[in-house]
């Protein structure tokens, strides 16, 4: 049987685990990262690069690099008007429609741009069980995790990127939720969890009760539009505010790019500097410090916002924070020490940070898949919808069908009737959300109920009947109880792609598939290579390389090592995977002995440093 | 024991969609060929668990009764059956969760009892003028106080003082509150000893009018109790 991963497809970095006898891992890349960046750039000449290629890519082509796009999946223009203005790539879209992102003379939906990635993590999967010798290496199932605050059409969005991506998608999972089942794996006894999970641009708080393995989420609650993303916004608004107004979209990135290190430096250090080169936009370049006192000062009000969904959600939980046994901290963001105070403060104990909080929810995502396909019972996650979901009714008013926090799967039924006399069809108007009304609300559907038996006005008793998945994803159903006709409905998702979107984006992708899988061979190729050449260069540059050279090393070798690495570098800058890949095969023959030297003293060196007993 | 007049079900018997056998109404697999079972048009919450219709209910019990079904029929377990199983899978979950968010509050639990009972709640009868008898006085002074202290607060009276009359308000409301949640806790005990003892169907029906007066009562305090809240979110805001 083919594979089954999950994937964590996150804001500003995604990553794929899987388990292996029991234990989940994250499969990581030859040079042991995990992380494959949540970034997708198209060339000049129609190549896509995706990940740590494409974030390379920031700097030189801006406006052909598309970041953080999570924070569009299912949304439309009017929701995103705000942050599109810090982008340097082009987000557009009809009002009322989905929004479209601009590169060159191609527009592509959220779902697309995120297909890029999943089939990025599907790829570094499949090589890594090639590697290991599998016969099975295929990868056409996964479960993917979402933000538990994410909408139905949210959801909806990341399946379609899944389904684009050429995999079936089990099970949409709670990131949250994810966390706390990989925290679960060998705590089984029973107790009440928080999981705060703050990241890249998204924030999620849950509760969760564990007992018996079963893991019932009491109540969750977030702000899908609040992390990483904004701390970077605040700082780089600090820091252009002294630059002049006309800013090229290098000059963004080099600025983002700068202040996010000086964020990361300020979790460990008490001050930091914002370094930007020198540039023909920016000729005096910036240098500017910042302590971690002004640091604090400027994001605390971010940090106050992530408190008002912890009080509702332990509200809506019934519970007082001292009634929480245990706190568990994911997402990048929580890295930050002002957080982590905060949080301690709140539930008055330390948080867990155990698990590395970039690679935890992936983690929990595997341990998912692996009780889908396994049909181990042992552990059960039982998780909520986040929102209310009802429908629109006289007056504009929203009338609740499902409450939020309930437990899903979940169902309501709703009667509709008719107004006026022969009337044959009826239009429903679905919501998310708590406000009252509909126009407050997020808008998910148009439904039309078609066939009605013509009947006088007010005799049809319409049931429709609302399910929502294990997913959290809404379907609607509705028959005529009276002459029992189950009615067609049409669906018009109102920030979402219809199915017949999907299979057209599909059968384009199919087209473009070709030249994109001999661009990836390409790409592939050149990695592999500098991985090569950088272990090259790296023992050629060791002090002791002469010595070793002249004790070990035929003449000649060190200058017909050097001869094939400049060879090699030659056809790094062309197209030519083949010359590429030849060459690199020459330069690791040539200096194939060497490395068997340096392994040798490495492995002597270690011993050495030990008692003879200890080996 | 007097047999019950009172339509319950309607649906006495399942029919296993597998292998077509028939199984009572209750059973969550079928007796036959073991695949679980379409849910049909079930509607008693307590049966469904496998309880007597009994309103006190010990909450370790039902929660311990909603996680042994829930490792049953979570369609995280039939991802590998046929779509005929995994339909029955989603809504004998959705059913399931459905029920135990019920049974486990007490007034919702009072509120499915008597519309399976035959008896069900009117809805439009929250939120319109008729009070009930027993709060009359309270309504009264009250609402009185209420618009006295908005008016207060929107003259720019002060907020500690303000809430200070808001929480001397609330008072005879809580203790109404407390008198009431007796009565109904009474009366739920009353029932639970009928269904013991099986009593008359006439018995029954006066006990289940109660609950139904009660019920009202309760969403009537529980109004109150919303709109003091609301003038204290207004005061506090201000305040702030």
């Amino acid at each position: 049987m083919s594979k089954v991963v999950g994937i964590d497809l996150g804001t500003t970095n995604s990553l794929v685990a899987y388990v292996r006898d029991g234990v989940p891992e994250v499969i990581r890349d030859a040079s042991g990262d995990g992380l494959v960046p949540s970034v997708v750039s198209l060339g000049e000449d129609g190549t896509f690069f995706v990940g740590r290629e494409a974030q390379r890519r920031l700097l030189t082509a801006p406006s052909r690099t598309v970041y953080s796009v999570k924070r569009f999946m299912g949304r439309g223009i009017d929701d995103v008007h705000d942050e599109a203005a810090l982008l340097p790539f082009q987000v557009a879209g009809e009002p009322g429609g989905v929004v479209r992102i601009g590169i060159g003379d191609r527009q592509f939906t959220p779902p697309e741009i995120s297909a890029f990635v999943l089939r990025e993590l599907k790829q570094r999967a499949e090589e890594h069980f090639r590697d290991r010798g599998e016969f099975d290496f295929e990868v056409d199932r996964a479960v993917i995790t979402v933000p538990a605050y994410f909408d139905d059409a949210q959801r909806t969005a990341t399946r379609d990127a899944g389904r684009l991506a050429g995999l079936e998608v089990l099970r949409i999972v709670n990131e949250p939720t994810a966390a706390s089942l990989a925290y679960g794996l060998d705590r089984r006894d029973r107790g009440i969890i928080a999981v705060y999970d703050l990241g890249g641009g998204t924030f999620d708080i849950s509760i969760l009760k564990v007992e018996d393995g079963v893991f019932q989420v009491l109540a969750t609650n977030g702000d899908t539009h609040l992390g990483g993303d904004d701390v970077d916004r605040l700082l780089m608004e600090m820091v252009l505010a002294d630059v002049p107004p006309l800013r090229p979209a290098e000059t963004i990135q080099a600025v983002r790019k700068a202040v996010i290190q000086a964020k990361w430096d300020l979790s460990e250090a008490d001050e930091a500097e914002i370094h930007v080169e020198p540039s023909s936009a920016l000729p005096g370049g910036i240098r500017r410090r910042i302590s971690r006192g002004e640091f604090e000062q400027m994001i605390a009000p971010l940090v106050e916002r992530t408190m008002q969904p912890v009080r509702q959600a332990l509200t809506d939980a019934g519970l007082a924070p001292a009634e929480i046994d245990e706190v568990v901290l994911v997402g990048g963001s929580t890295r930050i020490p002002m957080v982590r105070r905060v949080v301690a403060e709140l539930f008055a104990r330390t948080p867990h940070s155990e698990l590395n909080p970039n690679e935890v929810v992936a983690l929990g995502a595997a341990v998912q898949a692996d009780i889908l396909v396994s049909g181990r019972r042992e552990m059960l996650l039982l998780d909520v919808t986040p929102l209310s979901l009802g429908i629109e009714t006289l007056g504009g008013v929203t009338s609740k069908i499902i409450l939020r926090n309930s437990t899903i799967p979940a169902s309501g039924r709703e009667m509709f009737t008719t107004g006026v006399d022969n009337q044959t069809s009826v239009d429903v108007h679905v919501l998310q959300g708590e406000r009252e009304l509909a126009a407050d609300c997020r808008s998910l559907a148009r439904f039309r109920l078609r066939g009605i038996p013509p009947m006088p006005a007010g005799l049809p008793r319409i049931e429709v009947r609302f399910q929502i998945d294990a997913n959290g994803i809404l379907s609607v159903s509705a028959s005529e109880l009276r002459t029992a006709v189950a009615q067609a409905i049409e669906v018009k998702p109102s920030y979402g792609l219809t199915d017949e979107e999907v299979e057209r984006m599909l059968i384009d992708s199919f087209e473009h598939a070709r030249a994109d899988f001999d661009a990836r061979l390409l790409i592939d190729a050149r990695n592999e290579a500098e991985t090569v050449i950088h272990a090259t260069e790296k023992s050629l540059r060791r002090p002791d390389f002469t010595a070793i050279a002249a004790s070990e090393l035929k003449p000649g070798e060190p200058a017909r090592i050097e001869a094939a690495l400049a060879d090699l570098k030659l056809v790094m800058g062309g197209t030519d995977r083949e010359a590429i890949a030849d060459r690199m095969h020459a330069l690791n023959h040539t200096t194939q002995r060497l490395a068997e030297v340096l392994m040798n003293r490495t492995v002597r060196e270690a011993l050495a440093g030990r008692n003879v007993n200890e080996v | 024991m007097t047999p019950d007049p009172i339509p319950v079900n309607p649906v006495s018997t399942l029919e296993c969609r597998t292998c077509g056998a028939g199984a009572p109404v209750d059973e969550h697999f079928c007796p036959q060929c073991s695949r679980i079972l379409a849910l049909g048009r079930h509607g008693d919450y307590f049966s469904f668990f496998g309880l007597p219709r009994k309103l006190r209910v010990d909450a370790a019990d039902l929660e311990q009764r909603f996680r042994d079904l829930s490792r049953k029929f979570h369609p995280d377990y039939y991802y590998n059956a046929g779509p005929t199983e995994r339909l029955a899978s989603l809504e004998r979950s959705s059913y399931l969760n459905d029920a135990y968010r019920t049974l486990r509050n007490q007034a919702l639990r009072i509120e499915h009892l008597l519309a399976i009972e035959g008896l069900p709640a009117a809805k439009s009868e929250v939120g319109t003028a008729l009070v009930p008898p027993s709060l009359l006085e309270e309504v009264f002074a009250l609402n009185e106080e209420l618009d006295e202290i908005r008016e207060a607060r929107e003259a720019g009276g002060e907020p500690g003082e303000l809430r200070a009359r808001l929480e001397r308000a609330r008072t005879p409301i809580d203790v109404k509150r407390d008198e009431h949640e007796r009565r109904v806790d009474a009366l739920c005990a009353t029932w639970d000893r009928q269904i013991d003892t099986g009593d008359t169907a006439i018995q029954k029906r006066v006990t289940l009018e109660s609950l139904r007066e009660q019920l009202f009562e309760r969403k009537y305090i529980d109004n109150l109790l919303a709109a003091i809240d609301r003038e204290a979110a207004s005061l506090g805001a201000r305040a702030g």
